[in-house]
């Protein structure tokens, strides 16, 4: 599904973020890619929805090349990758619904699909019953769900996680862990970036560690540290 | 894939959200395009009262009393012969002694004139008003004095050539203020629209990262810098309207009263006013959406 071949990337400044970075993801695997702050995971998450260019190398996402895709190309890109984030991204003026639903405005969808798809997800997130309070009014666990559901809503191959459990407690964390491996489940590649050891211990799916820009490790079932 | 509702929603939404911000646009719009508006309206107006003015800028050749009847038709071909000259007309003595009986009517000058003082004369109307020195000059010989049976020439020589030098300052300093103002309304108009993705900036955020186009981010920050930019100019266009008819008609007339002037080409009869007002209602939607257009260039990078 996701393919980096020989991936640098120098930024402007002169830091090299990513070296040489040769990786193949498979349809529906489920990735964790951990590392100290700083080793290049966000880099690599924002090569994948070509938020940066790599300075060298070539990345496949579904077959194709993304490094050349022109710029009118990179919505129709990101429309095939979900996003989460550690600080959610929600949009406080809007309620649950709204901010689930502007994911499906924004591309263009009708009202109809908005009406049948946003319900149906927040119901895979458990919270078809909040669909009318706005963000404030939910728990951390239950904002990041809501962005979870925001981030699949729109059925994408690809779900990318950048530290989404980074600012919520284990049992939070565990609820959406959960949610992510049903996603997997489902045939969805699902990448996450991480420092929480004990979510990575418990899953025991595949590890990617990185340090300075190297992969230093790439484990079946393995754990945050080795 | 066009939703209107949506477009004119977020419009709306963002003019609310800076309304104070929106409202000096708006503003400024309006102030930059009335001035703008009145100094094309006013040098029009002067550009045509001087071309109605140059039309009828005439010479007057007065005769001496004892003109030979050959000399005065001689000079009366000469006259004719030149290419300058459009329309000459002859006034004899008794002539020019009616017409200012007419024009003094009940005067009591009138009583104390004896005999007839005043000269036959001929009434040159020209081609081209400006080259009135130069046929000034053929009655004059090598010595400044005037030819044989001539007594003077009289031409409005000092207030047309005054004409033409203000109306030339005039048009120069309105094109620089137009310029100024313009670019000022530009750099308005491009802050509100960065203070309005500013406040959106999440909203955007999130757009970019679920894979919105990036005409569908652009559209409504367009929508926003045309609306201001064009309602600037509708109100610009009323007040100019009211401007031009209280004001400037009337001022217009007290010109054509004091200065005799019959053929004066009214602004409020002609329809150029029409024109103004259309290319300043353009003008202000054109400079919302580029404005808006360059503000989003540098600040959204969709």
């Amino acid at each position: 599904m996701i393919e980096f071949k020989k991936v640098s990337k120098v930024y402007g400044d002169g830091t090299t973020a990513l070296k040489d970075i040769t990786l193949s993801v498979k349809k529906g695997e489920f990735l964790f890619l951990v590392g100290p702050s700083g080793s290049g995971k966000s880099t690599f998450i924002k090569l994948i929805i070509r938020e940066i260019y790599a300075t060298s190398g070539s990345i496949l996402v579904a077959g194709r090349n993304i490094c050349n895709l022109k710029t009118n190309r990179i919505p129709q890109l990101r429309r095939n990758i979900g996003c989460v984030f550690q600080d959610f991204k929600l949009l406080p003026n809007k309620t649950i619904f709204e901010n689930v639903a502007f994911a499906l405005e924004v591309i263009g969808k009708s009202g109809y699909v908005i009406k049948v798809q946003v319900p149906q997800v927040l119901q895979l997130v458990g919270l078809h019953n909040k669909m009318k309070s706005y963000p404030y009014q939910l728990s951390g666990g239950e904002q990041q769900r809501v962005s979870i559901a925001r981030a699949f809503v729109n059925r994408p191959p690809v779900l990318l996680a950048d530290e989404p459990t980074g600012n919520l407690d284990p049992v939070t964390s565990d609820g959406i862990m959960k949610l992510l491996s049903r996603i997997s489940l489902v045939g969805t590649t699902v990448i996450m970036a991480t420092h929480n050891r004990s979510v990575v211990n418990s899953m025991r799916r595949r590890v990617v560690e990185l340090e300075r820009g190297e992969i230093v490790r790439d484990q079946k079932r393995g754990v945050y540290g080795s | 894939m066009i939703r209107p509702k949506y477009f004119f929603g977020e419009t709306f939404s963002g003019l609310k959200r800076n309304f104070l911000m929106c409202f000096t646009a708006i503003t400024t719009v309006a102030i930059t395009l009335f001035i703008v508006g009145l100094f094309s309206i006013v040098v029009y107006d002067i550009q045509s009262v001087m071309s109605s003015i140059e039309r009828q800028v005439e010479l007057a050749v007065y005769l001496e009393d004892n003109i030979s009847e050959e000399l005065k038709e001689y000079i009366g071909n000469e006259i004719k012969s030149w290419d300058e000259t459009g329309e000459v007309k002859y006034i004899s003595k008794e002539k020019a002694m009616e017409k200012f009986k007419e024009q003094m009517e009940g005067s009591s000058i009138l009583k104390e004139i004896q005999g007839n003082p005043l000269p036959a004369s001929f009434e040159i109307r020209l081609t081209d008003s400006k080259k009135v020195d130069q046929v000034a000059l053929r009655f004059l010989d090598r010595d400044g004095n005037y030819i044989k049976g001539v007594d003077e020439v009289v031409y409005g020589k000092s207030y047309v050539s005054k004409l033409f030098s203000i109306t030339a300052v005039i048009g120069t300093i309105t094109f620089l203020i137009i310029i100024v103002l313009v670019l000022s309304t530009i750099v308005l108009i491009f802050n509100t629209i960065r203070l309005s993705i500013h406040a959106r900036r999440k909203e955007v955020e999130v757009m970019k990262l679920v894979g919105a186009t990036n005409w569908f981010v652009r559209t409504p920050f367009l929508f926003e810098g045309f609306f201001e930019g064009f309602a600037g100019s509708v109100i610009s266009v009323v007040a100019l309207y009211f401007m031009s008819n209280f004001l400037i008609i009337k001022g217009e007339r007290a010109i054509v009263d004091t200065m005799h002037i019959k053929e004066l080409a009214v602004l409020g009869s002609s329809n150029a006013i029409i024109y103004i007002y259309a290319a300043i209602l353009v003008a202000g939607g054109l400079i919302g959406i580029l404005s808006s257009g360059f503000a989003l260039k540098r600040y959204l990078k969709v």
